[in-house]
């Protein structure tokens, strides 16, 4: 149920109305998008990722040719 | 142009106007009112009278935001009628005199017809009889809407609590929340779209400052977050609400562009 408003000394606990509190609190306007700062780590997972990739081709590279000129060595 | 692309074009249309309604607007076109119950309980068969007499009291209100009920209920002494909101019980009566008139009355027809006339709100001063506290709220309204650009757009009427003629009404706005019959304050309703009552300020609380930001509330641009979750409680009534004139609130904005930010 909505709360309302204060009044004289007995109502002074009486909370405010529901609608009043989100008006003074501007919450029934639209609220902007709050941009928050983060830590940038792409580029770190970027470097990860790449060595990944280059040193698992070189592995398939190498098993594969390794295979492929068995016979020869 | 393939008439999906119409049908799109009109859909961002009415999305975009929706959202540069303002509030008090919105609800009056949009907001339909929550029903009333009016249950009959008693705890033996009716008779052709009182069925009768049912019968008249659901055809007497049913045009209003009310549906009428008969329930069978062994542990009461006595048949009664409680008027429900929602699961909240506003009233008991003993009788159909107790409630001739529910679901209208003269102030309520002239709030009724102020509000279709595009007035932003009404706002109704419930008085409690004693001069001095009466009179401290009055004044604060009185500068309140005196010093607002909106302040021709929104009718004060007073109405005392002890009112005879309009006790059914004041019943219903004592009823707004659950404590404030025990309250012996003046109250301030802000009443608009289609009879709804914001919960009131109260006592002190009739202050310049939360009067004004009641007027905020019901020209800000109708967010969803409002919509979603709309204030107050609707008021009985019996009316028509189709076809209100234009809100006059959009007329002083489109002069003073500043106000409707």
């Amino acid at each position: 149920m909505q709360n309302d408003t204060l009044s004289y000394d007995t109502l002074n606990n009486r909370p405010l109305p529901k609608w009043l509190i989100d008006q003074k609190e501007g919450m029934t306007t639209i609220q902007t998008q709050k941009i928050v700062m983060r830590e940038d780590n792409s580029l770190k997972i970027s470097f990860i990722v790449t060595s990944i990739f280059i040193l698992l081709a070189i592995a398939i590279l190498t098993v594969y040719f390794l295979k492929k000129h068995k016979n020869q060595v | 142009m393939k008439p999906a692309y119409y049908k799109i074009i009109i859909l961002a249309g009415i999305i975009s106007l929706a959202c540069t309604t303002r509030v008090s607007e919105w609800v009056l076109l949009n907001s339909l009112p929550n029903q009333y119950t009016l249950i009959y309980f008693h705890n033996s068969p009716l008779n052709e009278t009182f069925k009768k007499q049912n019968l008249t009291i659901a055809d007497r209100i049913k045009t209003a935001n009310i549906q009428f009920k008969t329930v069978t209920r062994q542990d009461i002494k006595e048949p009664y009628y409680g008027l429900y909101y929602e699961d909240r019980l506003f009233s008991r009566y003993n009788n159909p005199d107790e409630f001739r008139n529910l679901t209208t009355s003269p102030l309520r027809e002239k709030i009724a017809a102020e509000l279709m006339a595009g007035k932003l709100c009404v706002m109704v001063y419930l008085m409690t009889d004693d001069k001095e506290k009466d009179e401290k709220g009055l004044q604060a309204l009185k500068k309140a809407l005196g010093a607002s650009p909106f302040g021709k757009i929104i009718t004060v009427f007073e109405l005392s609590r002890n009112s005879k003629e309009e006790a059914l009404f004041a019943s219903l706005l004592l009823n707004v929340e659950d404590d404030l019959k025990g309250i012996q304050e003046p109250m301030l309703f802000g009443v608009f779209g289609r009879f709804k009552a914001l919960e009131p300020l109260l006592g002190r609380g009739i202050s310049e400052e939360n009067i004004n930001l009641m007027i905020d509330y019901l020209t800000a641009e109708c967010s969803c977050l409002i919509k979603d979750d709309l204030p107050g409680t609707d008021i009985l009534f019996t009316d028509k609400w189709d076809n209100p004139q234009p809100a006059l609130l959009n007329k002083i904005i489109d002069e003073n562009l500043s106000l409707g930010n």
